[in-house]
């Protein structure tokens, strides 16, 4: 029972650190607080489904994040790039102006209702594993999540834009003056933490089911890894994610009661402890 | 710059409103149209506790939704566990909201930035999540009906929740709020305020010690927002968590940026046109929310200061300038 409950927040936990790793990276490098980020990852989620009712699931995988990569390198160089010398506010307000908008979309175009996903047929069976039952679809996404993390690490440390895109977190204007080309790279990591949303949203859909409210409750879940992980922190973003998606499924079994408040809890005491979160040292 | 301060002006304008409000509590007589009036009301109460904190501290809250439904469910709660009289009732739970949130504010007004939005965020959902879970206090998903007694202040509560009466409650509460932040506006308080908004740093080193009067701001805030709170739980006798949830804080936000919270009525404004706007849209199409998502989008874009920025603009132009200016 444990050992089930353990495995159900690595799930949640590997959801979350793919929603919040694409939120954390468009703070790093464009410094918003993306509150349309729930909505891309459910928009994701319904392209997703469309794709994979014609075509499959497999191709779903692929059209979904490389749909919205398109749609978040659109929201950069038409919307983000050029609200730079806005103050915060009007850019959150912004990304809240684009939330109710996809919203809206995604209500018009695939209804009020639920809609669920079945699981590709390759992922449909039960594993054993160490006398457990466990559905081979749930591991695959603790994989998929892990994969991301070391992905998206090593494209940080190890590549030339990698550097770049920690260079530019730091100091854009300095790194723009040594030649790189904050636009374009600006523009790609946008698109990169959209596609990483909606990729994330066509990995949840076969075992959560779909509705517009997906992307609220997944927003501020986000938000909470990374606030508690340090805005703009990868590493620190991928701790959270596991501690928090740990907190909620062993939260929900054993403390029903508060479950749901121990988070926020967490999030306020490590606000007030340290507002630029666990591994940040930005303010 | 700032206006200079006319106290005379300011008396005379804020009875000249509040004969206003009573005439058209009087004057209408479409119920549906009072009852509109009367959301508008309330939330343009609610909009301009968001937009003080936002004036005079800089700070966005998108956890305001808080107050709003715990001076209400403050309210229902000592309704049905005790036998205090509801007028006691009222004070208590106006009371209990505007001590906790001063509590809070000492504690919460240190942290800077973006981080202060989440962490009322953060505060926000935790009150929303303690509703929606204490089933036993607050009734949970399903919410409580707030049962008021006959009378009111000696009045019957019937006579008050006519449409007409509860619209001018609400309107002339609304208009002395406004008084008030003007007056505040222009006081050395408000100063006082301002200055450390503009630069903490300055003001610090001028002997203005930051905390105190960021979290009185604070405080006044969650109080003008807990009175619409405790309106609303008298207007429709009922709350839910629903109330307490962020998008409520978001969507007030948003009116207060689209009326533009630089003018001590722009957020009454912004509220006041989204609910009557939505009310009216509402009807021909469906696509309201993504209506109002476009139009926060281009306020916040293409104005200074939302519509009464605009509106201010505009009338400015008009009037004929007396004298031109040369560089």
């Amino acid at each position: 029972m444990l050992a089930i409950n353990i495995i159900n927040g690595l799930v949640y936990g590997a959801l979350l650190a793919i929603v919040a790793s694409g939120l954390a990276l468009i703070y790093g490098l464009r410094r918003v607080v993306n509150f349309a980020h729930g909505s891309l990852y459910m928009l994701g989620a319904y392209i997703g489904y469309t794709v994979a009712i014609h075509a499959g699931f497999w191709a779903a995988l692929l059209v979904a994040p490389l749909a919205m990569f398109l749609i978040g390198v659109l929201l950069d160089r038409y919307g983000l790039r050029l609200l730079r010398d806005y103050d915060p506010l009007s850019v959150i307000l912004v990304t809240f102006g684009l939330l109710l908008i996809v919203e809206d979309l995604v209500q018009t175009l695939w209804g009020k209702g639920n809609l669920s996903l079945s699981e590709p047929g390759l992922l449909s069976h039960s594993l054993d594993v160490a006398g457990m039952t466990l559905p081979a679809y749930r591991i695959a996404v603790v994989a998929v999540g892990i994969l991301v993390a070391i992905g998206l690490t090593f494209w940080l440390q190890k590549t030339r834009m990698g550097l770049f895109v920690r260079a530019s977190s730091t100091d854009p204007a300095t790194t723009a003056m040594q030649g790189v080309d904050t636009d374009r790279l600006g523009a790609f990591v946008v698109g990169l933490g959209t596609a990483l949303a909606g990729f994330a949203g066509i990995v949840t859909a076969p075992f959560l089911s779909l509705s517009p409210t997906m992307g609220s409750n997944v927003l501020i879940d986000s938000f909470m890894v990374v606030v508690i992980g340090g805005l703009g922190s990868l590493s620190g973003a991928f701790l959270a994610a596991l501690v928090l998606g740990q907190v909620q499924m062993l939260g929900a079994t054993y403390l029903p009661e508060i479950s749901a408040s121990i988070p926020f809890i967490l999030m306020i005491a490590i606000l007030i402890w340290r507002p630029a979160g666990i591994a940040g040292n930005r303010t | 710059m700032s206006t200079p301060f006319r106290p005379g002006r300011l008396a005379l304008a804020t009875m000249g409103c509040i004969a206003l409000t009573v005439a058209i509590g009087q004057a209408v007589s479409s119920e549906t149209a009072l009852s509109i009036l009367t959301q508008a009301a309330i939330f343009a109460l609610f909009a301009t506790g968001v937009g003080v904190l936002l004036k005079q501290n800089g700070m966005v809250s998108f956890g305001h939704a808080a107050f709003f439904g715990l001076s209400a469910y403050c309210a229902a709660i000592c309704l049905q566990e005790t036998q205090w009289p509801a007028e006691l009732v009222i004070l208590v739970s106006l009371a209990a909201t505007t001590i906790f949130a001063f509590l809070l504010a000492l504690v919460i007004v240190r942290v800077p930035g973006i981080a202060f939005a989440m962490l009322t965020l953060a505060f926000g959902q935790l009150f929303y999540q303690l509703a929606l879970k204490s089933r036993s206090l607050t009734g949970g998903a399903d919410g409580i009906s707030v049962a008021w007694p006959d009378t009111l202040f000696g009045i019957p509560t019937s006579t008050l929740l006519d449409n007409g009466i509860i619209f001018t409650i609400s309107g002339v509460l609304l208009v002395l709020t406004l008084a008030l932040l003007v007056c505040l506006h222009h006081s050395r308080f408000g100063q006082t305020t301002e200055a450390i908004r503009d630069n903490p740093e300055r003001a610090t080193f001028i002997g203005i010690r930051p905390t105190l009067p960021r979290a009185l701001v604070f405080t006044l805030s969650a109080a003008i927002t807990a009175t619409a709170g405790i309106l609303a739980a008298f207007n429709s006798g009922f709350i839910s968590p629903d109330s307490l949830h962020w998008s409520i804080s978001g969507t007030v936000l948003m009116m207060v940026v689209v009326g533009g919270y630089w003018n001590v009525t722009g957020p009454a404004l912004g509220a006041a046109i989204y609910i009557v706007a939505k009310d009216l849209i509402g009807d021909l199409s469906t696509h309201w929310l993504s209506l109002f998502g476009v139009l926060l989008i281009v306020i916040v874009v293409f104005t200074d200061n939302g519509l009464s920025g605009a509106l201010r603009t505009l009338a400015a132009r008009a009037r004929p300038t007396s004298a031109p200016r040369h560089p």
